[in-house]
């Protein structure tokens, strides 16, 4: 039987909300190999990079920060972004479990 | 996704409903599906597929396509009997789980909303109590006040009602003198040995936190054994 988390993620948005805050949803759509998060998991990043919950084990997360405010700059709404196993010279960002993984950002409208 | 949408998926949550986000990647669109429920223009067409995984309880991308589809379960029906200490810190762990948690205790000192807030708490006998709670086969229940009056008929619902897991606080002593009471009711040593008695995985620690712990680790494996 499938008992999924309840990390109140989702309640966690609209708190930040209702305190004016602009919100990016970001969540695992696809996954490949062994990545660490499941599909369906999730993170919410506010205009100034705060951030809660998460998309990985903290592989990737600098990175879905730095794109979830970038699309609340440019007032996207919606980007689909993949990540791919690391490699050593490019070792800031990346799965170094050997997993990939593709996150779908949306923004809160 | 809209906010009217965000705000709806949390009511459903609150409500204990099952249902699914859809969203198309490709549009930004995004909109509830529930059993039975049309679907809007843009995923009307993905209906047959979106009810396949909403059958199978999957996330993902339908093949082939931009659709995206999250699943959300009905929370799994945790019933604990006995309102005591261990009990407070389990409600405390199983806070970030995905479990409906109720708390029967016949003895109004124990059973009180300061003991355990937001919380659903009978106030009755077993009995009487699970007249006002469906269990079925999809239901745990953790037995813990260890007093044969308290912890027996509630058992016994258990086991006749086919629930999934069920534990009883206790020694070895206390269990084998529950498994004879039981087997002196009638029940088959099939029917007994289903009982997690004495309760827990073995951690080692017997403070009220740690027997928490190990109860609810139990419980999540049994879980995932389903």
């Amino acid at each position: 039987m499938k008992n999924s988390f309840d990390e109140k993620i989702l309640e966690e948005a609209n708190d930040w909300i209702k305190t004016n805050q602009k919100v990016v949803l970001a969540t695992v759509i696809q996954t490949w190999g062994s990545s660490p998060r499941q599909t369906g998991s999730r993170m919410i990043v506010n205009e100034k990079g705060d951030f809660s919950g998460s998309v990985s084990g903290g592989c990737v997360e600098s990175a879905v920060v730095r794109e979830c405010v970038a699309i609340i700059k440019e007032k996207k709404l919606f980007k689909k972004i993949e990540f791919k196993v690391s490699n050593e010279s490019a070792w800031e960002v990346g799965l170094a479990c050997g997993g990939e993984i593709a996150v779908y950002l949306e923004q809160i409208n | 996704m809209q906010l009217k949408t965000l705000q709806e998926i949390i009511k459903k949550k609150e409500n204990k409903s099952e249902f699914a986000i859809v969203t198309n990647l490709a549009t930004g669109n995004s909109e509830i599906f529930e059993k039975g429920k049309s679907l809007s223009k843009d995923f009307e067409k993905f209906t047959d597929q979106i009810n396949t995984f909403y059958q199978s309880k999957k996330n993902g991308i339908i093949e082939g396509t931009d659709i995206f589809v999250e699943i959300y379960i009905r929370p799994i029906k945790v019933i604990i009997v006995g309102a005591v200490h261990i009990a407070q810190y389990l409600v405390n762990f199983a806070s970030s789980l995905n479990f409906e948690i109720s708390v029967i205790d016949p003895r109004g000192y124990f059973a009180t909303e300061q003991r355990f807030p937001n919380m659903k708490i009978i106030n009755k006998w077993p009995d009487e109590a699970f007249k006002e709670i469906e269990t079925d086969s999809n239901t745990a229940l953790i037995a813990l006040t260890h007093d044969p009056k308290i912890d027996d008929p509630a058992l016994q619902h258990a086991i006749k009602k086919k629930f999934y897991y069920i534990g009883a606080l206790g020694s070895k002593k206390t269990h084998e003198n529950r498994c004879e009471r039981l087997k002196k009711a009638g029940f088959s040593d099939k029917e007994i040995k289903q009982i997690h008695g004495p309760i827990g995985i073995k951690l080692g620690g017997r403070a009220a936190p740690e027997i928490a712990l190990s109860i609810i680790a139990q419980l999540v494996s049994e879980t995932y054994k389903k």
